[in-house]
């Protein structure tokens, strides 16, 4: 389904003294993903989850390497690609003055949804969410939690083959991580390939089939969480990754 | 097509529900009423300024019997005093002028930036005029020289050509420049906000996540744009003729002014007012998607509202005509060949000339929005 080659990121940018330097975000990226899978991307902050993610969901472009999704690439057919993709991250914003029907409504237009079904498909995961009584509501006017939930509904109504979440729980209190936490089972289930980012490692090995450990741009491990813990010779992905990069002191 | 279109939908709603939005759109339009019938009062109480408003005027000297009745008939209220009197009778405004003299020379002290002290040294230069004819006659006669064969020796009849009201004329011509104005800033705050707000609030990155092609983005919000200043042109064209029509029958100083647009006329300013909003809403558009913040893109557009408003009003103020050069000038052409058009100067080379450059210039606008937005510098411009 996902298909990551080589794929290296530079950075280019004007330090202090006005001179140009180049910083390496991502280097040497391989790995597959397929469907009814649930992929962890972990590592610390700056490791370069983002950027990867960022990649995969086209809103970055690769400095070097390929991405294949479903065998098409972002230069040849973008919007086909961005057709099967949703993309979640724990700064994704909503648009504040309009209802979380409307946004609703306006994702599932983008995605070119049909009227009829994008109403069936509303509905449906609106009842899922419990998102009724504030529906109709202005998404400003809404608490986190609720805004959350309106940004899960929106990823749903194009009912992607891929989701791509970065840091979706980042921040959230326990309730609403728990809402992120069940989507992402649910929607395995539904046979969905997921790619989740995070650096809270329990979350990870509770609920990811694969993890790809990252550290400074670079792969450092992967396989199931419990390959890993093997491997290393530790009881959690936490330890893992410590003795991974042997001790705290190195990262 | 069908994503340009929800774009559009999306950036109106936008607008609509914006109250700053509105108000940017639509505070200029209604501040042009207050605007024209301010100045048309203005002008009309400086037109029928009373002489007894203006006629006290100090004086140096005695005067003879004979100069205190020519200025009687020119209705002047002579005030003696020193000149230092005078002066300071001046400062307080209780004489408008003052006249001193040195043997057969006269000075009038006055200052031609007010303009009851403008009136009243025209006051005192008729009443020399009629004294010194009034001597000149005396002194013919004295010598048994037929005054009258002399003194109009020659006959001077004046036909003035302007039959233009000037006056209503220069209030007809800073309208439309209100009416650039207007557009511009109907296109400046939805341009900013639609970008690098859009940018700033970090809605831009899930916008960039959906299947939409950066060319729908652009031409979606573009129209929005468009559509926003456009309809500030229109309300701004519509509110300016109804104002001058109220101002034609309050006021007298539109009395040979004619008011009445042709239906021709009309079409072909709202097609101009559409070229401007084209042309403003792409280039606030491409300032715009440059800065990072809401803060930093109005900083970088204020100066576009001034280079709407200024050169206008300098080409306005010297008469400039339009010529080819000037038809593709972009912010001065649009209103050149409006006001060419309401002084029935029309030249349609010139709409043709406007109409080919500013589709050229908006090509380029839009071909580097749409190539800043396929690049991720657009996101992530650090």
């Amino acid at each position: 389904m996902i298909e990551v080659k080589n794929l290296q990121k530079v950075f280019e940018r004007t330090n202090e003294n006005n001179v140009e330097e180049k910083f390496l975000a991502l280097d040497n990226i391989n790995f597959k993903a397929k469907s009814n899978e649930i992929i962890g991307i972990l590592g610390p902050n700056g490791a370069g989850k983002t950027t990867l993610l960022r990649i995969i969901a086209g809103i970055m472009k690769p400095s070097k390497g390929t991405i294949n999704i479903n065998n098409l690439t972002y230069q040849t057919a973008e919007i086909k690609i961005k057709k099967g993709i949703a993309f979640l991250s724990g700064n994704t914003k909503l648009y504040k003055n309009i209802s979380a029907y409307e946004l609703l409504k306006m994702c599932g237009e983008f995605y070119n949804v049909p009227k009829e079904k994008l109403k069936n498909r509303i509905e449906k995961i609106v009842k899922v969410l419990n998102m009724q009584t504030f529906l109709n509501n202005r998404i400003g006017n809404l608490s986190t939690g609720q805004a959350q939930k309106v940004n899960i509904a929106r990823c749903l109504v194009a009912d992607p083959k891929i989701y791509i979440l970065d840091e979706a729980t980042n921040g959230l209190d326990i309730i609403s991580s728990q809402i992120i936490l069940n989507f992402i089972k649910a929607e395995k289930k539904r046979h969905k390939c997921i790619l989740y980012s995070t650096h809270y490692m329990e979350e990870a090995e509770n609920i990811c089939d694969r993890v790809i450990l990252i550290n400074k741009g670079k792969i450092i491990a992967s396989g199931s969480p419990k390959d890993i813990k093997l491997q290393t010779k530790t009881s959690n992905l936490r330890d893992a990754f410590f003795s991974l990069l042997g001790g705290v002191d190195n990262e | 097509m069908s994503n340009i279109l929800n774009i559009f939908k999306k950036e109106i709603r936008d607008i609509l529900r914006d109250k700053k939005s509105l108000t940017m759109m639509f505070i200029i339009p209604f501040m042009i009423p207050l605007i024209i019938i301010g100045i048309s009062y203005l002008f009309e109480y400086q037109m029928n300024l009373g002489i007894e408003t203006y006629n006290k005027i100090g004086v140096t000297f005695k005067l003879s019997d004979r100069e205190e009745e020519i200025a009687k008939k020119n209705e002047i209220n002579f005030v003696y005093g020193n000149e230092k009197e005078l002066k300071k009778k001046y400062n307080h405004e209780e004489i408008y002028a003052y006249l001193s003299k040195e043997g057969n020379k006269y000075t009038i002290y006055y200052n031609n930036q007010k303009d009851k002290s403008s009136l009243a040294a025209n006051l005192i230069n008729k009443y020399l005029e009629d004294y010194k004819i009034n001597l000149q006659k005396e002194t013919l006669e004295n010598n048994n020289i037929n005054s009258q064969e002399v003194l109009n020796i020659i006959e001077i009849e004046t036909v003035n050509f302007q039959k233009e009201n000037f006056l209503a004329n220069y209030i007809i011509g800073y309208t439309f420049i209100f009416i650039i104005t207007a557009i511009t800033t109907a296109a400046i705050y939805p341009a900013t906000d639609s970008t690098a707000g859009e940018k700033e609030r970090g809605t831009l990155e899930t916008l960039l996540t959906f299947p939409i092609k950066s060319k729908d983005i652009i031409l979606g919000k573009y129209l929005a744009i468009v559509s926003s200043s456009f309809i500030a042109g229109l309300v701004s064209l519509i509110i300016s003729l109804i104002s001058l029509i109220i101002c034609q029958n309050i006021t007298s100083i539109y009395e040979t002014t004619n008011l009445i647009i042709s239906g021709k006329n009309i079409f072909i300013i709202i097609f101009i007012i559409f070229m401007y909003a084209l042309f403003i809403s792409g280039l606030a558009i491409a300032v715009a998607s440059r800065c990072k913040t809401f803060k930093e893109a109005q900083s970088a557009l204020t100066p576009l509202t001034f280079i709407a408003m200024f050169p206008n009003i300098i080409i306005f103020t010297m008469q400039v005509k339009c010529t080819p050069i000037l038809a593709i000038t972009p912010f001065i052409n649009y209103n050149l060949i409006i006001i060419d058009l309401v002084s029935g100067n029309i030249n349609y080379i010139y709409v043709i000339l406007m109409f080919v450059s500013t589709i050229i210039y908006i090509s380029f606008i839009i071909n580097y929005i749409i190539k800043q937005y396929q690049s991720e510098k657009i996101l992530f411009i650090n």
